[in-house]
């Protein structure tokens, strides 16, 4: 275990920067608990039945078995904090005493456990966790469970397992395991037997999160009130066309069939799309170029940017059908946003995103923006894969001027192209005569036929 | 949005100029020919339906509450000149599934340069609907004129027919303008000049023939 060579991120720099102009998810200052405690000690089970019992998929357990052999300092600190890209984690396999080829990456998690004999050990590990829990088991007890563990699931022979123990793994549990426990916040004595105990600590995380959760959307909040006026320059809203007026109103009656709605909404996606491919950079061709007359055209104009599209699943699927006849290759990623049906607070379920060419557009779909909080999250997942903030385009069909300034006020650079933009105030359940989509989610839901 | 009265010109964005570069070189494919102009000639149905009234309508919203909405007034059909005329007829159907399209033949005599009506198939209640006149190049306007001289003597009003084409040339336009000033010209780009074969200058080649056979 080499120390980290850089220094530890402060964990109350977040709080200044909550209050900034600027979007901070989740993920970035994620929810850090350190279980450690002697080989055999009962950790894995105590790190699983936390995990279990916060049921919260973005949960990620950093067991550091996989870091048997160290990684560099920096690959371990972009482990640990997690903030800015994608972790590569490699996986450790006890059956071929190495690493495998395999490795996991770690994005957007909320909460990271990491789980190992040395974990309450470096001191700059310890100051970025928020928890540290030390799994006080007998020695005896370990032994036993190490020799049980080391031939049924490590396929270890047991000359070997007990010459081991005997040599490394006893003296130096007493030498340097067993001191860690003075750096832990909580000491669970029998392990995980120690029920009462576990209850204990799941209880104070659960605590934490919420806490955590709360701040999220208290900073959303503030995002969407903020007096400063939004960026018109980067909001473009389509005219308001005969065409455009009477499609809005077949995609608003209730009384439109669903072969309709389908037809019109893609009808609506390409004027979008192609509102949207506007601003992709175009420059002058290279070579001159002849007609099959043989007249010379010296002003051509050729495209100059590649086009990735990103769908925030499902109402962005929504478009798919017209960005295949647009742009029949174009690359296709996904992200998943939901948002938590008590609290609404918008969560990041699943991200795949292909890897960004440098210099790329990307059309980020959403059919609706009501809070904003689902497309914001998405913008930041999108900067965190390397992309431009001004490359992005959020293409949306209706949107609510509350969400497109939450959008605009933690991203200024990010540009929007928008059918109908609707400037009341969301209220929750309450009807308005035109605006009352604000409230609601309805046209993946009619598009896909699962309303 | 152009210097002719008569004439509706699609915005000259970038985009468009990419995809004009595109149709003109020589040495685009058919595949891509088909797919560039494809999405200029949808651009200009949008465009011409655009063109089309609404009335005020109330609808009922999913929950219930009325709106103050529009809904489209008037039936269209689409009327296309043979052969290069037809290559549109998907672009509108892609804007109105089930449109009629009436087909009227006109060839050219390659020496005089004059046209003439070979063939009409229009729908019955033409008079009662807006017309799409469908023909990629407006170069001296003499067979689209032919074909809007068939719709005004079936009974369109003239100030019904709306026709859209790919390109222009500016001698086209003038005729239109003079002979039935109450027709609106849709148009993705206006070329110089047409030359002594009366080709549009710098133009696209033969549109029906990249389009179909090359």
């Amino acid at each position: 275990m080499s120390p980290l060579s850089s220094q530890p991120p402060s964990k109350s720099a977040t709080h200044t920067d909550l209050q900034a102009n600027k979007y901070i998810p989740p993920w970035t200052s994620p929810y850090i608990i350190g279980v450690a405690g002697f080989s055999g000690s009962g950790k894995t089970t105590v790190a699983q039945k936390i995990i279990e019992q916060i049921n919260e998929p973005w949960t990620v357990l950093l067991s550091m078995d996989n870091f048997y052999k160290p990684l560099t300092p920096e690959q371990r600190e972009l482990a640990y904090r997690n903030e800015r890209k994608k972790t590569q984690v490699p996986v450790y396999s006890f059956a071929l005493h190495n690493r495998t080829e395999e490795k996991i990456s770690i994005y957007g998690a909320n909460v990271i456990i990491v789980e190992g004999i040395y974990s309450l050990y470096d001191p700059k590990v310890l100051a970025l966790m928020d928890t540290k829990i030390y799994v006080d088991t007998d020695l005896d007890i370990c032994y036993s469970r190490r020799l049980l563990r080391d031939i049924v699931e490590r396929k270890r022979d047991i000359e070997g397992i007990i010459e081991q123990w005997e040599k490394f793994v006893k003296p130096s549990s007493v030498a340097s395991v067993k001191p860690t426990m003075y750096n832990a916040d909580i000491v669970i004595p029998h392990g995980s037997d120690n029920t009462k105990a576990i209850d204990m600590i799941i209880k104070h995380i659960r605590k934490q999160l919420q806490k955590k959760s709360e701040e999220h959307l208290a900073h959303l909040a503030r995002l969407g009130r903020m007096v400063a006026p939004i960026n018109y320059n980067n909001i473009k809203v389509l005219p308001k066309t005969n065409q455009l007026l009477g499609m809005k109103s077949i995609i608003l009656n209730r009384e439109t069939s669903n072969d309709d709605f389908i037809f019109y909404f893609d009808r609506i996606a390409s004027t979008l799309i192609s509102e949207a491919l506007e601003l992709v950079h175009y420059s002058p061709a290279p070579n001159d170029i002849f007609t099959p007359s043989g007249y010379r055209i010296t002003d051509g104009v050729v495209q100059a940017q590649e086009v990735v599209a990103v769908n925030i699943i499902k109402s962005g699927d929504c478009f798919m059908r017209s960005l295949r006849k647009i742009i029949p290759e174009a690359i296709v990623g996904k992200v998943l946003i939901q948002s938590d049906s008590q609290t609404g607070e918008p969560q990041l379920h699943t991200e795949r995103l292909p890897q960004f060419s440098p210099g790329c557009k990307v059309l980020l779909f959403d059919a609706q923006v009501i809070s904003g909080a689902a497309a914001t999250m998405a913008v930041k997942v999108i900067l965190d894969h390397g992309v431009e903030e001004s490359e992005i385009v959020l293409v949306v069909y209706l949107a609510s001027e509350t969400g497109l300034r939450r959008i605009l006020n933690a991203f200024p650079n990010v540009k929007v192209v928008v059918g109908n933009l609707s400037a009341v105030e969301p209220k929750e359940g309450q009807d308005n005569d035109t605006d009352w989509w604000m409230s609601m989610r309805f046209i993946d839901a009619r598009y896909f036929g699962t309303d | 949005m152009s210097q002719y009265e008569n004439v509706i010109m699609l915005p000259q964005t970038n985009q468009l100029k990419c995809l004009y570069t595109i149709i003109r070189d020589r040495n685009t494919r058919r595949g891509d020919f088909i797919f560039y102009s494809d999405r200029i000639i949808r651009l200009l149905v949008e465009e011409g339906l655009n063109q089309l009234p609404v009335e005020s309508c109330q609808i009922q919203t999913p929950l219930g509450v009325a709106y103050d909405g529009h809904k489209f007034q008037g039936k269209i059909c689409g009327v296309s000149i043979i052969r290069a005329g037809e290559s549109m007829e998907q672009g509108l159907r892609d804007c109105c599934r089930s449109v009629r399209l009436g087909k009227i033949l006109i060839q050219r005599d390659e020496e005089t340069a004059t046209p003439k009506l070979f063939y009409v198939k229009l729908p019955e209640d033409i008079p009662e609907r807006y017309v799409f006149l469908l023909d990629p190049l407006l170069a001296t306007g003499g067979s689209a004129s032919m074909a809007v001289d068939v719709l005004l003597e079936k009974g369109v009003k003239e100030e019904r027919i709306l026709f859209l084409n790919v390109l222009a040339s500016p001698e086209g336009i003038e005729v239109f303008k003079k002979k039935f000033p109450k027709i609106k010209v849709i148009t993705g780009m206006i070329d110089q000049a047409l030359d002594e074969k009366k080709f549009v200058v710098p133009g696209l080649g033969d549109f029906g023939d990249r389009y179909y056979c090359i």
